[in-house]
């Protein structure tokens, strides 16, 4: 049969073309990711709190809202560089941004944060203040900040912000905690201390107080506007970047974990690492197995027994206690786990592929290259091998589930390479830190369904192949 | 005496499986150097100790100094730090064997032992307790439905089972684990979420046994969950295979009734390689259980390993539960060797 007419084949069964198509989908998914993250995104990305520092944290994906009741606030990014207004006032000029945005959600926001970066400043530092417009016409500051000054041996222009930029957390800033109580006492004649408001900024912010309770506050929903002004003192001063996060109790397709992380992205680049083990680690096994079983059967005699029983033996050894093992001592890294699954991976087919070759081996064709004087690894190699290479080819996508499997369970023991993130490692993140308890399934469920879908990916198309390259199962059933 | 060799060969292969396992064991904690850092924190901290003691009597610095470097000579020879690895390690690995396992760092037994051979004893049974009902239950199932497939080979039932043997291979054992104790435990609080029993354990027999059956449930169902479509497939396909031999085809020929048939020529037939199948399911799922007793804090020595290697990882006590588990593995599959041996007339004439 050729390759056209099996690929044809393939494509005509049930499993074979689910497990194709999938594949397809799959690789090219990969491939993606592959050109569209940095290599080394677990180092660079992943683990680098810095990156997802304006992230709610542990929060769902975005698209659960219209399944809840109340819907939770969006995430919202407002970024300015360039100022959308610049004035001029007596003491310099004033640049300032303006972000509008609705907000509808009767949850006020997981917290507010403010970021500035690449101040610029030729003598004395530019002011930056920061208020709130709300639905029902009032305003307040919540912010007020002056930066840094000159040092004392130092000369201007003075760059500030530039490599750290500066981030305030709101919700928990003093200076806000202070604006928002002498904002309740004077537009509402509600005293509060500092206690009763620690906590509740955004609440009080996007709220009315409500009710008899002194801290009952009623969500307030409407057109709110962020307003960051900078007063500079002279031209050509400037503030690089402003940038102005309200959390979401929500965030993008698959939500965040307890660090504020997108989980969609590191279930991503969690595809293209499955992929990889699952297809190196198959391809070495088979490797070894194909060519072990092929000596084993073609020579015979000793080498023979001596390669069955060694991989009596090998076949037989517990793998995951000893992978646990190793890897402990050794020290955790992606190698080292293919590594070790391809030394105990490999007898199975051996013991399969040697007893193909025995029934070859006496079959007339072979006979007679071996007496036109064909030495004996072109037989091996020419004329065995092709001969069960279909077959091998089925084994060799049965294995790699296998590996995948097994990475898996090996990263949620903690085992994992540190340096490169999988979907193991995030189910482990959750389980460890208690996400399982307190029921952030979008944690939980996405890795794991991930690792289903590849797993039965490659099983399908095995099941659709097998069929094709082995004759026997092709007879109909009696 | 046709009995005598195939056990004696497969007995050999086990033998050869469990000390592959040491030599492996050995190799490894020698040549990246583990086994020496681990003895020198060792005689460290006995110094420190030491140290503490001695400034009571010794008030020179030079002095005391002394005086620890001669311990610390005392205390490498002892340990065997002296000795490079390639001779101390093969006599601690014959001292492991017998079951001589030594001192757990931070972990402590029940009862507040640190021998590493009472923290694993006592963990041994409650694996098996896991590991035993769920493979009755597994084998239960999978036999009768299994049976009952053979006879409906083809319907969408028999394709449906089929379909889904295979996709119980692609799901991670413990993740379905996870997701029940999500749905069962969190969502509808029906369920304990983990551990043996509750906090404080009831003290009555009676309601103590039924404790330790609702924390058990949830455990057993995912290794079942998983376990069972495989096992039905494996049993209907015995079955089938049988039921198309030629012995069958004359028992039917010659006009039996068709439950003889199924009884006495196939399931009877079939029973030594079923029976054999599940056992040696029993010897596998033995690491399956690692992860799925991590998951459901389950305090068997799946759970341990977990404990050993989170935190500040108790290096004797993963030592010796890697070789625990090798040895329960090889001396649970020597049984069933013997056991398949003599089950199965076909092994004495094939092998």
């Amino acid at each position: 049969m050729n390759m056209a007419s099996a690929l044809r084949e393939l494509l005509r069964s049930g499993p074979g073309f689910g497990g194709a198509s999938l594949m397809g989908l799959l690789f090219v998914a990969a491939l993606y990711v592959l050109l569209a993250f940095p290599l080394d995104f677990g180092e660079s990305q992943w683990s680098n709190p810095v990156i997802w520092v304006d992230n709610p944290k542990a929060v769902p994906p975005a698209w659960t809202n219209p399944l809840r009741q109340d819907a939770r606030p969006l995430h919202r990014v407002f970024e300015g560089a360039e100022p959308h207004t610049v004035q001029t006032a007596r003491s310099g000029p004033v640049h300032s941004w303006r972000f509008p945005f609705t907000y509808a959600s009767s949850h006020p926001p997981t917290f507010l944060a403010v970021t500035l970066a690449d101040v610029n400043y030729a003598e004395r530092p530019p002011l930056v203040l920061i208020s709130l417009k709300r639905p029902d016409g009032k305003q307040l500051r919540i912010y007020r900040h002056t930066v840094r000054g000159p040092r004392e041996d130092e000369n201007g222009p003075f760059l500030r912000y530039a490599e750290t930029p500066l981030r305030v957390q709101l919700s928990t800033d003093e200076a806000t905690v202070t604006a928002a109580q002498n904002f309740l006492a004077e537009e509402f004649d509600l005293r509060l201390d500092g206690a009763q408001i620690g906590g509740r900024v955004d609440r009080i912010l996007f709220g009315v107080p409500a009710g008899s309770a002194d801290d009952a506050f009623a969500p307030l929903a409407g057109e709110y506007e962020i307003i960051i002004q900078t007063a500079l003192r002279e031209e050509g001063d400037s503030v690089g970047k402003v940038r102005f996060v309200v959390g979401g109790g929500v965030f993008g397709l698959m939500g965040t974990d307890s660090l504020g992380r997108d989980l969609a992205r590191g279930l991503l680049f969690g595809l293209p690492v499955a992929l990889f083990i699952g297809v190196i680690a198959a391809l070495m096994s088979t490797a070894i197995g194909t060519s072990l079983g092929i000596t084993s059967g073609y020579l015979g005699g000793r080498a023979d027994i001596a390669i069955q029983r060694f991989s009596d033996i090998v076949a037989n050894v517990p793998v995951l206690p000893l992978l646990i093992f190793m890897l402990f001592i050794i020290g955790p890294s992606l190698w080292m786990i293919i590594v070790i699954l391809v030394a105990f991976g490999w007898p199975g087919l051996t013991i399969q592929v040697r007893s193909m070759v025995l029934h070859m081996r006496t079959n007339q064709l072979i006979e007679a290259i071996q007496s036109l004087g064909a030495s004996r690894r072109r037989v091996m190699f020419r004329h065995i091998l092709p001969q069960i290479t279909p077959y091998v080819l089925a084994q060799l996508i049965f294995a790699a589930p296998s590996a995948i499997l097994a990475e898996a369970g090996l990263s949620f023991l903690g085992l994992g390479d540190p340096s490169i993130p999988t979907w193991g490692q995030i189910l482990e993140t959750g389980f460890r830190t208690g996400g399982i308890y307190v029921g952030y399934w979008w944690w939980i469920v996405p890795p794991g369904l991930c690792i289903v879908l590849t797993a039965l990916t490659f099983m399908l198309l095995a099941l659709g192949i097998e069929p094709i390259v082995n004759p026997r199962l092709r007879q109909p059933a009696s | 005496m046709s009995l005598l060799r195939p056990l004696l060969v497969r007995s050999l292969t086990m033998v050869g499986v469990f000390f592959v396992v040491l030599l492996l064991l050995v190799l490894t904690l020698g040549l990246t150097g583990f086994s020496d850092r681990i003895l020198s924190a060792t005689i460290g901290e006995q110094l420190r100790a030491e140290r503490t003691a001695l400034a009571e009597t010794i008030r020179d610095p030079d002095e005391m100094e002394k005086v620890l470097e001669k311990r610390r000579e005392e205390l490498e020879i002892f340990y065997g730090l002296s000795t490079p690895w390639y001779y101390r390690l093969p006599r601690t690995a014959l001292r492991v064997l017998t079951l001589d396992l030594g001192e757990a760092r931070t972990l402590r037994s029940f009862d507040g032992s640190n021998r590493v051979f009472d923290i694993v004893t006592e963990r041994v049974p409650n694996s098996m307790l896991l590991l035993t009902t769920s493979l009755i239950i597994t084998a239960t199932i999978g036999i009768i439905a299994g049976a009952y497939l053979a006879t409906r080979q083809g319907s969408w039932l028999d394709r449906f089972v089929s379909g889904f043997a295979a996709v119980s291979f692609a799901v991670p054992t413990w993740w379905i684990g996870i997701l029940l104790i999500l749905i069962l435990s969190i969502q509808l609080r029906i369920l304990p979420s983990g551990g043996m029993y509750s906090t404080p354990p009831p003290t009555q027999p009676l309601p103590r046994f039924f404790d330790l059956v609702a924390h058990a449930l949830l455990p057993v169902i995912t290794l079942v969950l998983v376990s069972f479509g495989p096992s039905i497939y494996s049993i209907r396909t015995i079955t089938l295979n049988i039921a198309q031999e030629d012995h069958v085809k004359i028992a039917r020929a010659k006009g039996l009734p068709e439950s003889r048939v199924r009884l006495r020529h196939i399931l009877r037939v079939a029973a030594p390689p079923i029976v054999t199948g599940l056992m040696f399911g029993l010897a596998g799922s033995l690491s399956g259980s690692i992860l799925v007793e991590t998951v459901f804090n389950w305090q068997g020595m799946g759970r341990l390993y977990y404990d050993a290697l989170a935190g500040t990882p108790d290096e004797n006590v993963i030592v010796a539960l890697t070789f625990i588990f090798t040895l329960m593995y090889v001396v649970i599959r020597i049984v069933l060797e013997a056991l398949y041996v003599f089950l199965d007339p076909r092994v004495r004439y094939t092998d």
